[in-house]
């Protein structure tokens, strides 16, 4: 039982980790988007381009709640209402749900902070003391079973070093600084280096790695061939067969890389619209961040992946915003919650949300756009963190899901009753929209009403 | 309709040769010439007689075609199929009743005869051929047991691999039907990233975790555990002291006057550096008061440790020792925390300093602190404060000496924040290693007692190994410096000031040596406008060096260790090809390594892990290949494919480090050092891969593990671990007739197996004490109706369709996994039983069955194993015994077997077995060992090596190593074939 447990918890890990599991590839989206136009066989409507289009999903995290006071939103659609954190969000307001009244109850009454983070995306009992122990994460679950299709199962971003360590409540650090777990006991380390996350999406990175080493059996395989008898070498062209045809298969999802980048290039839309990023780590928080949401827009829009977390700070954040005119640092502004520095931070953070969000509404895909095709999601570990309430949580979603996510909606969970707000219910009617459907998931067994 | 029963073919040939006709004598062996004279001038025209009309190319009956066979040389090369036309023959099953034409007697005679002396000049005639054994990847079995010896890990990397497929002998050990595709490969590739994923990287060279260890949580875990587990290896119980040092003590009594301090350590597991001290301290004179005098009177109060004493006197030992851990808290040092304005308490740089405080003065003892003792009724007289001087200065001076002897605690395994009462702080349990920061990451070591008391000179490097591991491994200086300057920023406040708003702690530059002195200068400014106290500065000074001296250690280490790491696997790439690399290899796996380095820009680790992948993706890893050499015949193999060879017959893993360095040295191949060798390796534990992976294929039961087929609503007590234990039993019992080297008839005979408390309860034995993983030898089984392979729960249950028995399955399991039968599959019409044996009606499932036999059709087939099945009628259909079945109506297991003997149950059919089948029983075992040993099917060429087989057995009591000797020291074991193959065989 514990044996086939572990194999489980391996088997999530060398999918994430495995960064060249793009070796077979089902055929990039890239070649049929319009842009792309030309490549669509003739009589193929742009809308049942659309129709193929991939479901992304992305979580973008902030820590210690935000100021209740402005996180508002009233109204359906263009008629919405946004409290003052949200303006950043006012153009897009009907492509976006607000969310409140959820929560996940294992992060309730564990103390404060670890305990209410690390199952973020889990909804999982976590154990305290020296050995990890919560549960794999929803888009770790979806890069497991959708990873396969793309370059990189998932991205796991952070603009914040992990810390471990202990915390007052004896729950490790760690779960702090992570909210995607590849198994119920080891986070999926974050990539904080915008250069290197770039590497991973357009340097065909994991596949090159593969191939270096296939390259090199090949030869072995050969040169072997030649020192054993015929009936032998049948047996080993049956492997040195094996090899070359994985081979060929990284090679042409480069070919079509590259025809695709061809393709946008006649037609003045250069398909990679970003340069490198240089190679040390951006000095301003902002600039870093910003490059960060670059980076999940262009995994997507490019199809490389599919599933996305970025960490855009950690829970008991030490990140300092001397632009914002703010005196502390993140934690301990968060208990201050209701002050107008701790709002300029909120609405900081929404900010960038924002960004990404209009950053793929402007990728147009068929008769749609990325975003249309995506949910991205806006979350916190708590409500309020003077008070370290985690018994609610603030959502914010933007993007329809291919159509399959009404938006534009003011949803509230609050007064619906406990089995009836669960952050796992809404995660299992997400993994629904993305074909991946689950029994229960964490805590849940139901889907959330009206998503 | 060829739905007629064959019988083995080496069992015909010895019938035949002893009882059958034409070929009596071995000495009037027939030439070639001869046979083939003989086909052309009568067997040819018999067949184009009698066989051609039906088998001939049009619509052949039954498939076979029999035209093609027009010279002798045509039915040699195709043994199978001559092999199927000799059984109908002598069967008299073929030609058909209905046929016009009937061969006489005697013609019918002389094509059997022919064809049995054909395949006897065959066989001969290529005697020893070792045949066409083809290159072939590692099963999966076998690439689980390899990886799992190579790394010293059990990651089991194949577990998503699909089931390998069997070869026609039954074994997925062979060319035949290990075969390679795209989608394997990647699973492969897959695999061998996993595995890469376990590679830890040490300062001197590689090793394997048991867990993957990307991450840096996982390293932590993997270095801190094995601290831990080293902390709890030693002994540092003072209770053992104290009673080894009065066992000594009281030696001459105990009647071992001679005994050494260094013997009796080792004996009672103790530090033979510390027993001799607290002995010493123990039997020291001159202490009249204090605390040493206080132990020495308990001590000598304890009553004599003889064998009926020792309990107590092991008693007032740990009694001696409760009291001086006690008393040792007691009169310790204590230590303030540091305070810096604008730095929280739990910040690193003061809890560190506290740490020191109380890592340096685990010897130490307070003075004045004695004087304020409560009174101490163990104690005693020598415990009593006296009250003036100088007694009271001795007193003070005893306990500075007991001090030095028992240290406050000899290793901190674990500590809650340092800074905070340590009474609130005690429910914060589980933080390894931890230094005790508030939030923050970070270890400290505290293990000088330890070390310096107990420790000898090896143990004491591998601590210090392993704590430099920590460091290396899980990059501990670097993670703690970043939570160092989180935590300055968010619950402490000391970096908040804007001269440190250019520190990031993700910046990669941030442990240089002018990023830490400039951030050193930093701090030192800012904590002198704070506080004039040196010893905070001095703190804060310490810290910054410390961090810096460390990570410069690092750097260099890490640099250092590059090389090493690449040079591991080039060892590593050795031992995962099983044979010497040469340079020109070893060079070429450096070469990609520094290729992944400079062109794909891959960094060390990386590169390192990717060239392990290549490794274990590379075909002279996953592949059994054996080089041949140009010409005709065979060729010996070489000395490393025999040690691969033996390897995989015997633990279907790689060869070990003797197997090797015999290879090295070259004389595996002397025969007298290839059996020694085959001996110890049936001593290894490894044997239980063997019993696992043979008999497992040839008994059927491979995978058991997965079994579904019981309704576990009607039967409650079978569970996954009854399923487990029904599957370990065969593989525990071929196991130990291989390790005892016990007789082969064990396996249809023996009077005993073995059990854990779940089979036993399961079986009506008697329940044996202990784990459920722990198996005893039950002998006299029979008085339980076990013992031997046959009446074994896995095989009774799996050979039932769940709510009923099978007594078909079951006979058919017998007569062809035990017997060697082979039985051709049933029609596609015939009629099901009813599925559940309480839905019969009124016949019992024998009636039910007698029925079916009296369809002619069917009983050719049944009557060959029916009666085997019934026999087991008393075994319900998870195994258990029973005397009533599913239906109420009382078992009936008296049968008559096709001999027309009678016998009732599992003694019925043991005797049937011993009178009349015994021999097919051994026949199938020979060949199916020697099919498993040689990875291949098996041969005519091959019937002359089974017939010594039987021959020897026999002869030695039936020994499993006989056959397993006989086996490796064959020419087919040991040769190859050379590259133009055998023209025929």
């Amino acid at each position: 039982m514990n044996d086939r447990k572990k194999a489980r918890q391996h088997r999530i890990s060398r999918r994430t980790m495995l960064r060249g599991a793009g070796v077979v590839m089902a055929l990039p989206w890239l070649e049929s988007i319009p842009v792309f136009g030309a490549d669509i066989a003739p009589g193929a409507t742009s809308g049942a381009a659309a129709n193929l289009a991939p479901k992304r999903f992305a979580a973008l995290f902030m820590a210690n709640g935000i100021n209740a006071l402005h996180w508002t939103a009233k109204g359906d659609g263009a008629d919405m209402v946004l409290g003052k954190t949200l303006a950043p969000m006012e153009k897009l307001k009907t492509k976006m749900n607000f969310i409140t009244g959820l929560f996940n109850k294992a992060a309730t009454g564990v103390g404060i902070h670890p305990g209410q983070t690390g199952n973020l995306l889990s909804g999982a009992q976590l154990q305290k003391g020296a050995e990890l122990r919560g549960g794999t994460s929803m888009d770790q679950v979806l890069a497991a079973r959708l990873g396969e299709q793309t370059i990189q199962p998932s991205m796991v971003l952070g603009c914040e070093q992990p810390v471990t360590g202990y915390h007052e409540t004896n729950f490790s650090m760690a779960y702090s600084s992570h909210i995607s777990w590849q198994s119920a006991t080891s986070p999926v380390p974050l990539e904080e280096y915008p250069s290197l996350a770039f590497d991973s999406l357009f340097d065909n990175h994991g596949s090159q790695r593969n191939k270096s080493i296939l390259d090199r059996v090949r030869q072995q395989a050969t040169t072997l061939s030649q020192q054993v008898s015929s009936s032998d070498k049948a047996k080993l062209d049956e492997y040195l067969t094996s090899v070359r045809s994985v081979e060929q298969r990284i090679e042409s999802t480069r070919e079509i890389r590259d025809k695709a980048e061809a393709n946008a290039k006649d037609r003045g839309k250069p398909m990679v619209a970003m340069k490198r990023p240089d190679n040390g780590l951006p000095e301003d928080i902002r600039e870093h961040m910003k490059l960060m949401c670059d980076i999940v827009a262009l995994g997507f829009q490019t199809d490389k992946t599919r599933i996305a977390t970025l960490l855009l700070c950690r829970d008991i954040s030490g990140l300092c915003y001397p632009f914002l005119d703010v005196k502390v640092s993140h934690h301990p502004a968060s208990h201050n919650d209701k002050s107008d520095a701790y709002e300029r931070i909120c609405r900081y953070y929404v900010g960038h949300f924002a960004y990404l969000a209009e950053k793929l509404d402007a990728m147009i895909e068929g008769e749609s756009t990325v975003l249309d095709n995506s949910c991205i999601m806006f979350m916190s570990n708590m409500w309020s963190g003077s008070q370290h309430d985690s018994t609610k949580l603030p959502i914010l979603t933007a993007g329809g899901l291919g159509g399959t996510l009404k938006t534009g909606r003011v949803l509230d969970y609050l007064d619906k009753g406990n089995e009836n707000r669960k952050m796992c219910s809404l995660y299992l009617s997400l993994m629904d929209k993305m074909d991946v459907k689950l029994d229960r998931f964490g805590d849940a067994d139901t889907r959330l009403a009206q998503i | 309709m060829l739905c007629r029963m064959n019988i083995l073919a080496g069992l015909l040939l010895l019938q035949s040769a002893t009882f059958g006709g034409a070929v009596a004598e071995p000495a009037a062996e027939p030439t070639q010439g001869e046979l083939s004279t003989r086909f052309t001038q009568s067997i040819h025209p018999f067949l184009d007689t009698y066989c051609i009309n039906c088998h001939g190319k049009l619509k052949p009956k039954g498939d076979l075609d029999l035209t093609p066979f027009a010279t002798m040389d045509a039915v040699a090369a195709d043994p199978k199929r001559w092999q199927l036309v000799l059984d109908k023959l002598k069967a008299g099953e073929m030609p058909p009743e209905k046929a016009k034409k009937q061969p006489a007697a005697d013609s019918r005679q002389q094509a059997v005869d022919w064809i049995v002396a054909m395949r006897r000049f065959e066989g001969r005639r290529n005697a020893g051929d070792p045949g066409p054994v083809l290159a072939r990847r590692l099963s999966n079995a076998e690439y689980d047991y390899t990886i799992r010896d190579l790394t010293g890990v059990d990651i089991h990397p194949t577990k998503e691999f699909p089931i390998d497929p069997a070869n026609e002998a039954g074994f997925d050990n062979s060319g035949e039907s290990l075969a390679m595709s795209p989608s394997l490969l990647k699973k492969y590739m897959e695999a061998a990233r996993l595995v890469s994923e376990h590679l830890v990287l040490k300062p001197d060279g590689i090793a394997f975790a048991p867990f993957a260890v990307i991450d840096e949580t996982d390293r932590d875990k993997y270095c801190v555990n094995r601290i831990i587990e080293f902390y709890k290896r030693q002994p540092t119980n003072l209770a053992g002291y104290f009673l080894a040092a009065w066992q000594f003590q009281n030696r001459a009594v105990l009647g071992e006057p001679k005994l050494t301090v260094e013997q009796l350590a080792s004996r009672e597991h103790l530090s033979a550096k510390y027993l001799p001290v607290v002995f010493e301290t123990l039997t020291a004179a001159d202490e009249q008061t204090g605390p040493i005098a206080a132990l020495q009177a308990m001590w000598k109060n304890l009553p004599t440790p003889d064998a009926a004493h020792v309990d107590e006197a092991r008693k007032g030992c740990e009694q001696m020792r409760d009291w001086v851990i006690d008393l040792r808290k007691k009169v310790r040092p204590e230590f303030k925390n540091l305070a810096l304005r604008g730095m929280n308490p739990g910040s690193q740089p003061l809890v560190l300093w506290k740490d020191h405080q109380y890592a340096n003065t685990r010897f130490d003892y307070a003075p004045g602190s004695a004087l304020k003792l409560k009174t101490d009724k163990l104690g005693g007289e020598a415990m009593a404060i006296p009250a003036e001087q100088p007694a009271r200065d001795q007193f003070e001076a005893s306990f500075k000496k007991f001090c030095t002897v028992f240290p406050d605690t000899f290793v901190v395994t674990e500590r809650a924040r340092m800074y905070l009462d340590p009474e609130k702080e005690k429910l914060l349990t589980g933080r390894l290693l931890s230094a005790g920061f508030h939030s923050q990451m970070g270890y400290f070591r505290d293990d000088a007692p330890l070390v310096q008391l107990i420790l000898n000179q090896d143990q004491r490097r591998e601590i210090d190994t392993l704590w430099h591991e920590l460091d290396f491994i899980a990059d501990v200086p670097r993670r703690t410096f970043q939570g160092m300057m989180w935590f300055e920023r968010s619950d402490s406040s000391f970096m908040r000031s804007t001269e440190f708003d250019f520190a990031r702690a993700e910046e990669r530059g941030l442990l240089s040596e002018s990023n830490l002195k400039k951030l050193e200068d930093l701090f030192i400014a800012k904590a002198s406008k704070a506080t004039t106290n040196a010893v905070v500065l001095q703190a804060v000074k310490d810290y910054f060096e410390d961090i810096n001296r460390v990570s410069r250690g690092l750097d260099r280490d890490r640099l250092a260790a590059e090389p090493t790491h690449v040079a591991a696997l080039q060892d590593f790439a050795q031992r995962a090809y099983r044979r010497p690399l040469t340079a020109a290899e070893r060079e070429d796996l450096a070469t990609f390594y520094r290729g992944l380095r400079s062109d794909e820009h891959l960094d060390h680790e990386e590169a390192i892990r990717d060239t392990l992948v290549s490794i274990l993706m590379s075909p002279y890893f996953c592949y059994r290949v054996n080089a041949s050499e140009p010409g005709q015949g065979f060729h010996p193999l070489s000395n490393y494919e025999l040690a691969s060879r033996l390897s995989y017959f015997l633990w279907s893993s790689m060869p070990d480090k003797e197997l090797l360095a015999h290879a090295a040295a070259g004389d595996l191949k002397d025969p007298q050092v290839l059996l020694s060798q085959t001996h110890r390796m049936m001593q290894d534990r490894r044997v239980h891969d063997f019993a696992t992976e043979f008999a497992g294929n040839w008994l059927d039961f491979r995978r058991f593990e997965e079994h579904n087929g019981v309704d576990r609503e009607r039967f409650k007590s079978f569970d996954n671990d009854l399923r487990e234990a029904m599957y370990q039993e065969p593989i525990r019992f071929f196991h130990h007739v291989v390790e005892s080297d016990a007789s082969v008839l064990d396996f249809l005979y023996g009077d005993y197996t073995f059990v854990n408390a779940t089979l036993a309860r399961h079986y009506g034995m008697p329940v044996p004490d202990g784990a459920p993983d722990k198996w005893v030898r039950i002998d006299h089984a029979r008085q339980y109706e076990r013992g031997g392979l046959l009446p074994m729960a896995v095989f009774l249950t799996k050979n039932a369709p769940g709510l009923r028995t099978s007594p078909v399955k079951r006979g058919y399991w017998v007569v062809k996994r035990m017997l060697g039968e082979v039985i051709p599959p049933p029609p596609a019409d015939v009629p099901a039983l009813p599925p559940d044996e309480s839905k019969l009606g009124d016949l019992t499932l024998p009636q039910t069955l007698a029925r079916h036999r009296e369809d002619k059709s069917c009983a050719t087939c049944h009557e060959h194993f029916d009666a085997m099945g019934l026999a087991f009628e008393g075994y319900g259909p998870i195994g258990e015994l029973r005397k009533l079945d599913l239906g109420g109506k009382p078992v009936e297991n008296h049968v008559t077997f096709r001999d027309g003997s009678q016998g009732t149950g599992l003694d019925g059919l043991m005797k049937y077995v011993r009178d009349r089948r015994q021999a097919d029983f051994l026949d199938n075992l020979c060949r199916k060992l020697l099919a498993e040993a040689l990875g291949r099917s098996l041969m005519l060429s091959d019937d002359p090596l089974i017939e010594q087989m039987r021959g020897k057995l026999a002869a030695n009591q039936y020994r499993f190593s006989t056959l397993v000797d006989s086996i490796v020291t064959s020419p087919q074991f040991r040769n190859k074939r050379a590259q133009g193959a055998l023209a025929k065989g």
